[in-house]
């Protein structure tokens, strides 16, 4: 009998570890992609997940019938739909139609006051509101402005200021454009922040710009050393500024690249300050675990942002060819993305853009555009974070419930339902939900009004229990009192 | 046993608790200690430590339960307890106190008492707070916490016949020993692991020749 109880628990245990494992097996075969796609739990562990984005196909210049890109930088898509690549070495802009199918206009030339004048390896692109291109020409060492007929707005080059250096080159790498034809560009070499343009092409300031912390050991180490030392030690420069775009509110999302591997994109407000949220990690840099010593592992090299809609933004490492992609609080919500040469996967990503439910990444070595397409559960994820972004948490919620079903380890979907639990009332599943969530402020805000439920549901128990104790006491301290008199009067009658 | 785990014995941490100047000086001129009460003391007090680490609620505990191994945390708790008694010891010996190593160790056993008494309501307390609330769940380790740290100091102290000064001194001292101990004890190892490599060397040689 005991024999068999044993075996009988035995073969339970063996076959739910199988069923895990196999469980396991069929969960990443299912997803069929050639790079991981995992996220981090609050404890900062990997867990695995399904693939949010999958890919699709790519487009090369050859798709077209023309010369294949050469080191192409970053693209853009139009608010008509139309997507623009910055094709450097070609010296040419390509214009490719909304679903990247035909090929529009190719940009090689404008008439700038009479005469022809060509591109010298165009690096960045931006367009306005109003349709316009905004076109970084490094090595022309200025910014050209084109309408949607590629007639030449205006040139912007050479800036002025007191706060430049004499002899200062102005090479531009990185643009955008604000409502109002602001011009936030990225230079060359400039680590004083973002250079802003006013509409009229006159530089203005310096936006953005990232302080130097010199932590107290550094101090300590500087204090020591002596001056020839210090002059080969590295300098502490600020980092410079390595992507950029801009939200619907014009607020500027700057991605830079941090060794600490903490904060790799600002949000910063017209006043340049940053005004990210950095959700409960502290963290919008990328990889959280990045140990380790070859050349694969270190903080995340984030080489470009793009904000997308509702709150959410995309950030792309070079290093490992992740994507990261992050609610309005910092939360990160998933990870796809990877280095190889397999189909799906990139040599040299530099540039991110997103349209509906696609994700573009512009591959500068392989000269292609891989095109991410969203799968259900990333549809999900990103249908969610908009609803609660409008402050439709319980909308949200049967989103949240059918991520858990693809995906049941995902706290942040646990939190949004446990939340709708809690305005709804049900405290008992809004703590099971917060907790499972990880989200220990509304666990105790829900825990709080469960216990109080509980209290005045049995306000008329615990009363009477607490005078039946009281009464309970008093008797049997009276009945003792008695007893010792008796016994104390028999004792005092015996002494005397 | 009786002289171990006799009513009385067993009953003597308890009155130290709140006579601690009577009860260690009792503890070592009346044999009122017993060596294997501390050491079920200090086996609770780990039992204790882990049962908080594993089952304080959610709100006020951070720990992943999945790091904490309980046989592990005793046998820390355990060597730490014999490291810190190793070191006090050797410290008081060269700085004349009148405590024998059995003293030390009761001693230190039952100043753990109090950590024993507050982590279990601690840790049952904490499943009835909310955030805001939380200073009762701390309010609880801190006394048992500060209570243990009395009893310790008061214990070094009165078993060798020690002033306060002299008391916090060895204290020092004792914590400088432990590190020298185990500073010795892993090079100690790593010496016994080389000669032992050496040997199985020189075996493998002879085996492979011969």
């Amino acid at each position: 009998m005991k024999l068999k109880k044993q075996t009988r628990i035995a073969v339970i245990i063996t076959t739910l570890i199988f069923c895990m494992m196999f469980g396991n097996v069929t969960a990443l075969a299912n997803d069929h992609v050639p790079y991981d796609t995992y996220n981090y739990d609050y404890r900062d562990y990997i867990v695995h997940t399904p693939a949010a984005y999958v890919p699709d196909h790519s487009i090369s210049g050859v798709s077209f019938g023309m010369k294949a890109f050469n080191n192409p930088q970053d693209l853009c898509i139009a608010p008509d739909g139309l997507v623009y690549i910055a094709d450097t070495n070609n010296n040419k802009i390509v214009v490719l139609n909304d679903t990247m199918t035909k090929l529009v206009r190719v940009i090689t030339e404008f008439n700038n006051n009479g005469t022809t004048d060509h591109f010298n390896r165009p690096y960045g692109i931006a367009i306005s509101k109003k349709n316009e291109l905004y076109i970084a020409d490094s090595e022309n060492k200025r910014i050209v402005v084109l309408n949607s007929e590629d007639q030449l707005i205006k040139i912007v080059d050479n800036p002025q200021s007191d706060v430049l250096e004499a002899g200062y080159v102005f090479t531009p790498l990185k643009v955008t454009v604000d409502y109002a034809d602001r011009i936030f560009c990225i230079a060359k070499g400039m680590t004083e922040g973002i250079m802003v343009f006013d509409s009229d092409g006159q530089f203005t300031s310096f936006f953005g710009t990232i302080k130097v912390e010199i932590t107290l050991w550094e101090k300590f180490w500087r204090r020591l050393s002596t001056k020839k030392e210090r002059s080969r030690q590295s300098l502490f420069i600020p980092t410079e500024f390595t992507g950029i775009d801009i939200d619907e509110k014009g607020f500027i999302f700057a991605s830079n690249i941090d060794n600490a591997g903490e904060q790799a994109v600002r949000r910063l407000n017209p006043s340049g300050e940053d005004v990210i949220k950095k959700g409960v990690k502290k963290n919008v840099g990328g990889d959280l675990r990045t140990g380790g010593m070859n050349s694969y592992a270190g903080p995340s090299k984030i080489v470009d942002v793009v904000y997308r809609n509702n709150g959410i933004y995309s950030i792309l490492d070079s290093r490992r060819g992740r994507i990261f992609t992050y609610d309005y609080e910092g939360n990160l919500l998933y990870i796809f993305g990877g280095l190889g040469s397999q189909a799906g996967t990139f040599v040299a990503p530099v540039a991110i853009e997103s349209s509906n439910n696609m994700i573009l990444v512009l591959d500068s070595t392989r000269a292609e555009i891989l095109v991410f397409q969203a799968t259900e559960y990333g549809t999900l994820i990103n249908d969610a974070v908009a609803l609660r972004f409008d402050g439709d948490e319980s909308l949200a919620v049967e989103k949240w419930e059918q991520v858990l079903k693809l995906d049941e380890n995902f706290e942040i979907a646990n939190v949004g339902i446990g939340k709708a639990y809690l305005s709804k009332g049900d405290n008992k599943l809004a703590m099971k939900y917060l907790k499972l969530g990880m989200s220990r402020e509304y666990y105790s805000i829900a825990y709080k009004r469960y216990r109080n439920e509980i209290l005045k549901q049995n306000l008329s128990f615990l009363l009477t229990g607490i005078v039946v104790i009281l009464a309970g006491t008093m008797i049997t301290k009276s009945i003792i009192r008695k007893r010792k008199n008796i016994v104390d009067n028999t004792d005092g009658g015996g002494l005397e | 046993m009786k002289r171990w785990f006799s009513k009385g014995k067993l009953r003597y941490p308890f009155y130290i608790l709140t006579h601690p100047a009577d009860g260690y000086y009792e503890l070592r001129h009346r044999e009122r200690g017993s060596v294997p009460v501390a050491i079920i003391i200090t086996a609770l007090f780990s039992f204790c430590f882990s049962m908080n680490r594993i089952h304080a609620s959610f709100i006020v505990n951070d720990v992943d339960p999945r790091s904490v191994d309980s046989m592990n945390e005793l046998g820390g708790v355990m060597l730490l307890f014999l490291l810190f008694c190793i070191g006090n010891w050797s410290v008081t010996c060269l700085m004349g106190g009148e405590g024998r190593f059995k003293d030390i160790v009761t001693s230190v056993g039952y100043a753990l008492l109090p950590l024993v008494l507050t982590l279990i309501p601690a840790t049952i307390i904490s499943g009835f707070v909310a955030a805001d609330e939380e200073a009762f769940y701390y309010l609880i380790l801190v006394f048992g916490v500060a209570w243990t740290a009395i009893l310790i100091l008061m214990g070094i102290m009165i078993i060798h016949n020690y002033s306060l000064a002299k008391t916090l001194v060895t204290l020092i001292l004792t914590f400088f020993s432990m590190l020298i101990i185990i500073f010795i004890t892993m090079m100690l190892f790593d010496l016994l692991s080389q000669v032992y490599g050496f040997f199985r060397n020189v075996y493998i040689e002879l085996q492979n020749r011969g």
